[in-house]
């Protein structure tokens, strides 16, 4: 561990932890070109977010720095950067894999933690108001289906959601 | 032959090796073995009297096969074996061991072990030269003519260079006109001197100074005696082989008489038919019957036969003074027969319109770099005007983009080299006619590493053009504003910035020129996976290819600047004069025979064979035989290991010859240590073991070596029998894999490799006992490390059993 200039503190491993993680192989095939910045719409809304910044930091091991902060959590999943880049990084993968590194560390937004909690008990990551269903009834659109939750209970455990949910309330 | 009487000469280093080695006891072992008639100890036996005493032998006809141990085999082979064939002794008669790097200097710490294996390196040398048999050296008559492919500033160079050395030069260039892409570039950085102008030939005694370069027009190019230009023209046929190609290329109609044509204009001017003008990018039209620009070499129109209407309008016919216009024209065959070939096909700008988001070919103010230096040029469609192709006003805002469809995996993941210098000069080249054009390059990294480039780059800046690190994800159109946006991202500002412009030039990558594929196949040479024209060996032999007699000149293997390709068409130039200035091939008869009895149809050896030199010939209705091209063949021995009835042998390297060397070196052991057999080819594999004995690294003398030309020679049954012989390890050591010095023998051996574990494990043989392993030269320590490793690993084995068959 060395400290940079900043103050953030630089793991060279993590960027091995990263390239290992499903979803992470591509990550250094970047060569920083920000493609990725001026393709992404959220970049454009603000500036807190910078995905080429983003590979950069875990390219150079700012682990603490990227799981405690929001960025990750910021990339709305367009895949535009991933169909654009000229180096096939798969810019939108990675930060799944950053974010699941994350909540493996218990780092997650609470509106995040808000979904996730609301997935477990209705179902649903949004519930459902009376507003919703009034709306819905004005536009023809017949009510909406009740959620299967038990059998959607067994998904969320084989795949290691239900973990996740729990190491984030430690 | 009479009766084998081998002279066997050892060399002891000025005594060196004795030290280590128990020359009496080598001197008496060899003495006894049959065949054997003279065995002497010196100094040297590669210069004076050791040199004498060996012809001295031969000449009183006392030996007829030498054996010779010397101290630096690989530098003595040349001189011994010249003075052994002055002395009338075939010089394939003569086998050499190398007693120091390969015996004394690694196992110095067990004198009495190194001197077992010393005895076995001769013996397995003298029972090779038992069964060695005369070769003859081959000639093949070379014509001295050649055909370059491609008459850009790298064909045309090659040409004058060839022509001025006296060859009879043909050169073909499929458009109408010379100077390929260099002629539309216009000029060229770092000099910003013309394009097409090339270092005038040697016949222009008049005007030649030894500081003559002139333009393509006055160069005088046609009017050099031994050189055939042949424009409008295209390679349709080549057959033959080095040395005498018969090629068959197809002269289209240019419908006027280069002999009549004084480039009056008239027809031009009495023409009806307008069409867009794709030499210049289609910013301006042309008529049918045109020339490029008024610098164009040969100075003589061309109809376009696409578009014009023949006899149905024949103004041209009608107005031409000369009477040069002729509509009958029809396209020609003519069969060329040349020594050697040279490709000069060039390369090209990649269609950037396949890259959707920059919307090039679909919004008229996105053009290319090409296209940019068409306008910069005063004989170009603007006259040097730089305009926006929508509404043809001046552009004074313009966005460059570097590394359009270069560096980028999905298109062509290479950097093509030129394409910063050449947006850096085109920029400038604005920028000085008009100083007041806003000028940015959207660069990833600006690569300017030639000479005087970097300076380019620091005179861009001072001339106030600006740069913006990061690639553009996407052009818009501003359709009402007539303008375009450059959506990028300035990663040194961490910002996303819109650039608004009037043009936008994009920077494409350089991709092969079209027909490479067709070209290669047609010659029987390779591209590399770029679609690029692959020579034969990037360092050594950068304008060369697998086959003598085909070269290659200038950016047909790489894209490449004005300076490098005019180098590298120098370099064609040569290699080609040194291979037809004899007007012969002399090379040895080390090549593969086939044994017409065994061969049976299975065409596997045409299909390995890297040089293309076996063919099948039809013997009865529906049999065929393999047929060895002794000029083509360059006796790796792929074949050998390839052909499934042993239907092929390697004259200097039979399995008779082979099997005997195996046995001898695994014959003498009065150790319990256990053999290891390293079966080394002769390139990178046997001077790894040559290395590692000249570095002094050790390892244990039960590691027996013996040479063969290309590990891809060994076959499957080799490998096995070479445990039948005592082996209880075999390491095979070849070149590393993209580095065979026959392009797939260490790849093949590989593979063979693999089969022999599997049947190994069948026979109860633990399949570990066999390994290949790859290296170079210098890695002298990697052999001597497998060699240490092998030895560790068979001795842990234990002994080997074989169970399963007999």
């Amino acid at each position: 561990m060395e400290p940079a200039n900043s103050g953030t503190t630089l793991t060279q491993e993590f960027s091995i932890k990263v390239s290992d993680h499903m979803g992470g192989e591509t990550l250094k095939h970047c060569y920083q070109c920000g493609t990725c910045v001026s393709s992404c719409p959220v970049a454009k809304a603000t500036s807190s977010f910078n995905p080429r910044e983003l590979i950069k930091l875990a390219l150079m091991g700012a682990e603490e720095e990227i799981l405690s902060g929001e960025s990750i959590w910021l990339c709305c999943s367009c895949y535009n950067c991933q169909e654009r880049c000229p180096q096939k990084v798969e810019i939108a993968d990675i930060f799944y894999a950053l974010r699941n590194i994350a909540l493996k560390k218990g780092y997650i937004p609470s509106m995040y933690s808000q979904f996730s909690t609301a997935l477990l008990d209705v179902g649903r990551v949004v519930a459902i108001s009376k507003f919703v269903e009034n709306k819905r009834v004005t536009h023809g659109l017949p009510p909406l289906q009740e959620v299967g939750i038990d059998n959607l209970r067994k998904i969320l455990q084989a795949t290691g959601f239900v973990k996740l949910e729990e190491k984030e309330e430690e | 032959m009479s009766e084998t009487k081998i002279g066997v000469f050892i060399s002891d280093d000025g005594k060196q090796l004795s030290k280590i080695l128990d020359f009496n006891a080598l001197t008496e072992f060899s003495k006894q073995i049959p065949g054997v008639v003279r065995v002497e100890t010196k100094s040297e036996f590669w210069r004076q009297e050791g040199l004498e005493t060996i012809t001295e032998a031969i000449r009183q006809g006392k030996i007829n096969r030498v054996v010779i141990a010397e101290t630096q085999p690989k530098v003595s082979e040349i001189k011994i074996v010249q003075a052994v064939e002055n002395a009338g002794l075939n010089p394939y008669l003569v086998e050499f061991v190398d007693l120091k790097d390969h015996c004394a200097s690694p196992h110095r710490a067990t004198p009495a072990e190194a001197t077992e294996k010393a005895k076995a390196m001769l013996l397995a040398a003298i029972e090779r030269a038992k069964l060695l048999e005369p070769l003859k050296k081959l000639e093949f008559p070379v014509l001295k003519s050649t055909l370059i492919i491609g008459g850009g500033i790298a064909g045309m160079q090659t040409a004058v260079d060839l022509a001025d050395l006296g060859f009879k030069v043909n050169l073909v260039e499929k458009e109408p006109f010379l100077g390929g892409l260099a002629a539309r570039a216009g000029r060229f950085f770092p000099t910003d001197d013309c394009a097409i102008c090339i270092q005038s030939p040697a016949s222009d005694v008049k005007t030649i100074t030894h500081t003559s370069r002139k333009c393509v027009y006055r160069s005088g190019l046609s009017e050099i005696p031994n050189l055939n230009m042949y424009t409008n023209s295209k390679v349709m046929d080549v057959k033959g082989a080095p040395g005498n190609y018969k090629v068959t290329i197809e002269k289209k109609p240019r419908f006027v008489d280069e002999e009549k044509c004084v480039r009056c204009d008239l027809c031009v001017a009495a023409c009806p038919v307008e069409v867009p003008d794709e030499y210049n990018a289609k910013l301006n039209t042309r008529k049918a019957i045109y020339i490029n620009t008024p610098n164009v070499h040969p100075p003589v129109y061309v109809i376009d036969e696409s578009v014009c209407r023949f006899h149905d309008c024949a103004k041209c016919v009608d107005v031409c003074p000369t009477n040069a216009v002729n509509l009958e024209q029809k396209s020609e065959q003519v069969t060329l027969n040349v020594g050697s070939i040279v490709v000069a096909t060039g390369f090209q700008e990649f269609d950037s319109s396949i890259i959707k988001e920059y919307h090039y070919k679909e919004y008229p103010n996105v053009i290319t770099n090409l296209e940019l230096a068409r306008m910069i040029d005063g004989f170009g469609p603007t006259g040097g005007a730089i305009l926006r192709p929508s509404d043809l006003k001046p552009a004074k805002k313009i966005v460059m983009i570097q590394c359009v469809g270069s560096r980028d995996k999905r298109y062509n993941s290479y950097c093509s080299s030129v394409c910063c210098m050449i947006s850096l000069k085109h920029a400038m080249l604005i920028k000085s006619t008009s100083p007041n054009a806003d000028i940015t390059i959207c660069y990833i990294d600006i690569r300017t590493t030639g000479r005087e480039h970097e300076h380019y780059y620091e005179n861009a800046r001072e001339m106030g053009i600006k740069f913006v690190k990061g690639r553009p994800a996407e052009i818009l159109e501003d359709s009402e504003a007539n303008r375009l946006v450059v959506d990028v991202e300035d990663s040194l500002l961490n910002r996303v910035i819109e650039l608004k412009a009037d043009l936008v030039v994009l920077a494409p990558a350089m991709i092969p020129a079209e027909g490479s594929v067709e070209l290669a196949e047609m010659l029987g040479i390779k591209l590399d996976e770029d679609g690029f024209f692959k020579e034969y060996n990037a360092k050594l032999r950068p304008t060369e290819t697998k086959l003598r007699g085909i070269y290659l000149s200038g950016g047909a293997t790489f894209p490449k600047d004005a300076p490098s390709t005019s180098l590298h068409a120098h370099s064609a130039a040569l290699k080609s004069a040194k291979f037809l200035m004899n007007g012969k091939i002399i090379k040895d008869q080390k090549t593969a025979i086939i044994n017409d009895e065994y061969c049976g149809d299975c065409q596997f050896c045409p299909v390995t064979c890297p040089y293309g030199a076996i063919s099948l010939e039809k013997t009865t209705e529906d049999h065929f035989v393999a047929k060895v091209s002794d000029l083509l063949c360059e006796g790796c021995g792929i074949c050998v290991g390839t052909c499934p009835l042993n239907a092929i042998e390697l004259r200097h390297s039979r399995p008779t010859q082979m099997r005997a060397q195996m046995k001898a070196l695994m014959s003498v052991n009065s150790t319990s240590k256990p053999l290891v057999l390293a079966i080394c080819c002769s390139e990178c594999g046997h001077t790894a073991v040559d290395s590692s004995g000249m570095a002094m690294m050790q390892y244990p003398a039960n590691v027996r070596v013996m040479r063969v030309p290309c590990t891809g020679i060994l076959q499957v049954h080799q490998l096995l029998e070479a445990f039948r012989f005592g082996a209880q390890g075999v390491m095979v050591v070849g070149c590393k894999n993209d580095g065979c010095h026959y392009e797939e023998g260490s790849q093949n051996a590989r593979q063979k490799i693999e089969t022999s574990k599997v049947l190994l494990r069948e026979f109860g043989v633990e399949p570990e006992r066999l390994e290949m392993f790859n290296m170079v030269f210098i890695e002298g320590d990697k052999f001597a490390e497998a060699a240490q490793m092998m030895t560790e690993r068979v001795k842990k084995l234990g002994r080997l059993k074989i169970t399963g068959a007999n």
